[in-house]
């Protein structure tokens, strides 16, 4: 009886957290297809009587909506490779150089998790200035290789990996660059994937650095554009837009995330898991 | 003689293979090290040192000293986003431990479904930061959002989320604890995995209640996680801007001005870029003493 009970205030505790969760975005996806006189309406209504894709036509004709989004593309997936292939190696050589000097550097490395990333901002700023480098896609992605969780995981991974395989490449006289490439890489997939798609969502959703890197829609990423003409700044510009087209902009913003997300998440819990338990 | 020289041949040209090899390794760190020069450690020093000057984007940077930080003591605005940082990372820090431990113990139970319930509660990690901003924004609508029209349904009164100054920045803790208490769950049911069951059962034939299995088995073996949740969770609560920016920018008045919102408006608005350095690095300490509290808080046994 009681464990009957008992189990009905778990499994309603659970869809309350799952509601709580995931009712906010099916409103924003509803929202974003109703005409503007509706969203307006009182009482709110969850689905749309008429749906329309007016608010997304609106967004593509004013904003450069499309531009935003190949760059954002481009940003994340270029740093994510750099920081895939520099993550890969520095953690293999973290992992297996085992000295006083190396150990010295990832205590020094891991250290600097301590900083938040804002310290970062303004001697970057000056840099890239200096080299006539702000407003560039260089100036986006570069920063993004010095991630350290990155490292963090590869190394982890590699303390784990068992050195036999790579001692009988290497009696057989492979070169150290060969083995890292056809004899380590092929078995790091999941490593390699968690550290791909953590790096991917961080770039992905990054707003501080390109809102004090970037000032032309040549460059401008999704969550900048999203924020100038969509958020509470937009008011001031004179530009404010109405709820239909700012919650068409997020809806489409968001899609392809989520879509990613749900396809990769057990990668992300894995370099979520890895880095809250390890590190 | 030529019998003893021999094994010692193969021996040599293994160890010269050894050095080789270390070396190779050495050039493997190499491009890490450039990017993690230049673009971490590099700025994290040199911000320090434009802290210490006097630079408007416009002029050339002249020395000072440590003036701008005795500036930041009388600086009114600065002790304003101290207080609004700490109030806010005490509303949404505990919160958001607190939730991610109680979910990821919810969903550790054998019930159907908990799989996916693990994702849906997570998805919202992976919505970008100024899509939440722009979403809770209309959510949080004093006339027309959905939150004040239930609240109405239940017999409450309206509330100006945003435009409140003694709401705004709890609205905006409530919005971050949506957004990222999946991660902690991930993390916590992570460390759940960790807890052997053994104990657990143990724990039952000696007829313990959930609640002292909870107390006296799983709390205590969960510590080390504990420890990373805590630390992480004040790190991200104590450097919150995206959301405020979006939001409210850090609004009404001053009432939602936290230190990296300061910081970018004296660095990037008003281009005081010393005077912002000066800001940042004041947060990096503030954050430096909570972290080392929470490491004597926990003194876990086993470092990285």
């Amino acid at each position: 009886m009681t464990r009957t009970l008992v189990r009905a205030v778990l499994y309603l505790a659970i869809i309350g957290a799952v509601m709580a969760a995931i009712l906010p975005l099916i409103w924003m996806a509803s929202t974003s297809l109703k005409p503007e006189g509706q969203i307006l309406s009182y009482p709110p209504r969850w689905l749309p009587a008429k749906p329309t894709t007016e608010n997304y036509a609106s967004v593509l004709r004013r904003f450069k909506f499309g531009r935003w989004t190949l760059n954002s593309i481009i940003v994340a997936v270029a740093g994510t490779g750099l920081v895939v292939v520099v993550d890969a190696l520095a953690g293999y050589a973290l992992a297996r150089l085992r000295s006083r000097g190396s150990d010295l550097l990832f205590a020094l490395i891991i250290s600097m998790l301590l900083v938040p990333i804002q310290v970062t901002v303004i001697p970057l700023f000056l840099l890239f200035a200096e080299f006539h480098l702000l407003d560039s896609f260089t100036a986006l992605i570069l920063p993004v290789t010095s991630n350290i969780t990155g490292v963090l995981l590869m190394r982890q991974f590699f303390m784990g990996f068992p050195p036999e395989l790579e001692e009988a490449a290497r009696i057989d006289g492979a070169a150290e660059a060969r083995i890292w490439w056809s004899v380590v890489m092929p078995v790091s997939g999941p490593a390699l994937a968690a550290v791909a798609a953590l790096t991917f969502v961080s770039s992905w959703n990054s707003l501080l650095w390109p809102l004090i890197a970037i000032n032309s829609d040549r460059v401008r990423t999704l969550p900048v554009g999203i924020a100038q003409y969509m958020g509470s700044h937009a008011g001031a510009s004179g530009s404010a837009p109405a709820y239909g087209p700012a919650l068409a902009s997020a809806t489409m913003a968001t899609l392809p995330a989520l879509l990613v997300f749900f396809l990769l998440q057990r990668y992300f819990v894995r370099g979520i898991s890895t880095t809250g338990l390890k590190g | 003689m030529a019998n003893t020289a021999r094994p010692a041949v193969p021996h040599v040209s293994m160890q010269r293979a050894g050095d080789h090899a270390a070396t190779t390794r050495h050039l493997f760190l190499l491009p890490y090290l450039i990017v993690f020069t230049l673009f971490r450690f590099g700025p994290i020093v040199v911000g320090w040192l434009i802290s210490l000057t006097r630079w408007s984007l416009f002029g050339s940077p002249r020395w000072i000293g440590a003036a701008n930080y005795r500036a930041l003591w009388h600086d009114p605005l600065f002790w304003v986003s101290v207080k609004n940082t700490l109030a806010f990372t005490a509303m949404a820090a505990p919160t958001l431990i607190l939730g991610g431990l109680a979910l990821a113990v919810l969903l550790d139970q054998p019930l159907r479904g908990r799989h996916l319930a693990r994702v849906l509660i997570f998805a919202p990690y992976a919505v970008m930061s100024a899509v939440v901003g722009v979403l809770w924004n209309w959510l949080y609508d004093t006339n027309f959002g959905i939150v004040n029209y239930y609240l109405g349904l239940v017999g409450l009164p309206s509330i100006a989320w945003l435009t409140n100054e003694h709401v705004a920045l709890a609205a905006i803790a409530l919005t971050t604890v949506w957004w990222t208490v999946g991660y902690n769950m991930v993390i916590y049911l992570a460390g759940l995995q960790e807890v052997p069951t053994e104990l657990q059962e143990a724990g039952i034939i000696d007829g313990a209640t959930f609640w002292q299995r909870f107390r006296y088995i799983t709390l205590p073996l969960l510590a080390p996680t504990t420890y990373a949740v805590v630390i992480l969770t004040m790190i991200n609560t104590g450097q919150v801007f995206d959301q405020i920016y979006v939001m409210t920018a850090g609004g009404p008045g001053t009432a939602t001005l936290t230190l990296v919102q300061y910081m970018y408006y004296q660095a990037f608005q008003t281009y005081n870029l010393g005077y912002g350095a000066a800001v940042a690095y004041a947060t990096f300490v503030a954050l430096l003493l909570i972290t080392l509290g929470v490491q004597r808080l926990f003194r876990p046994e086993a470092a990285v």
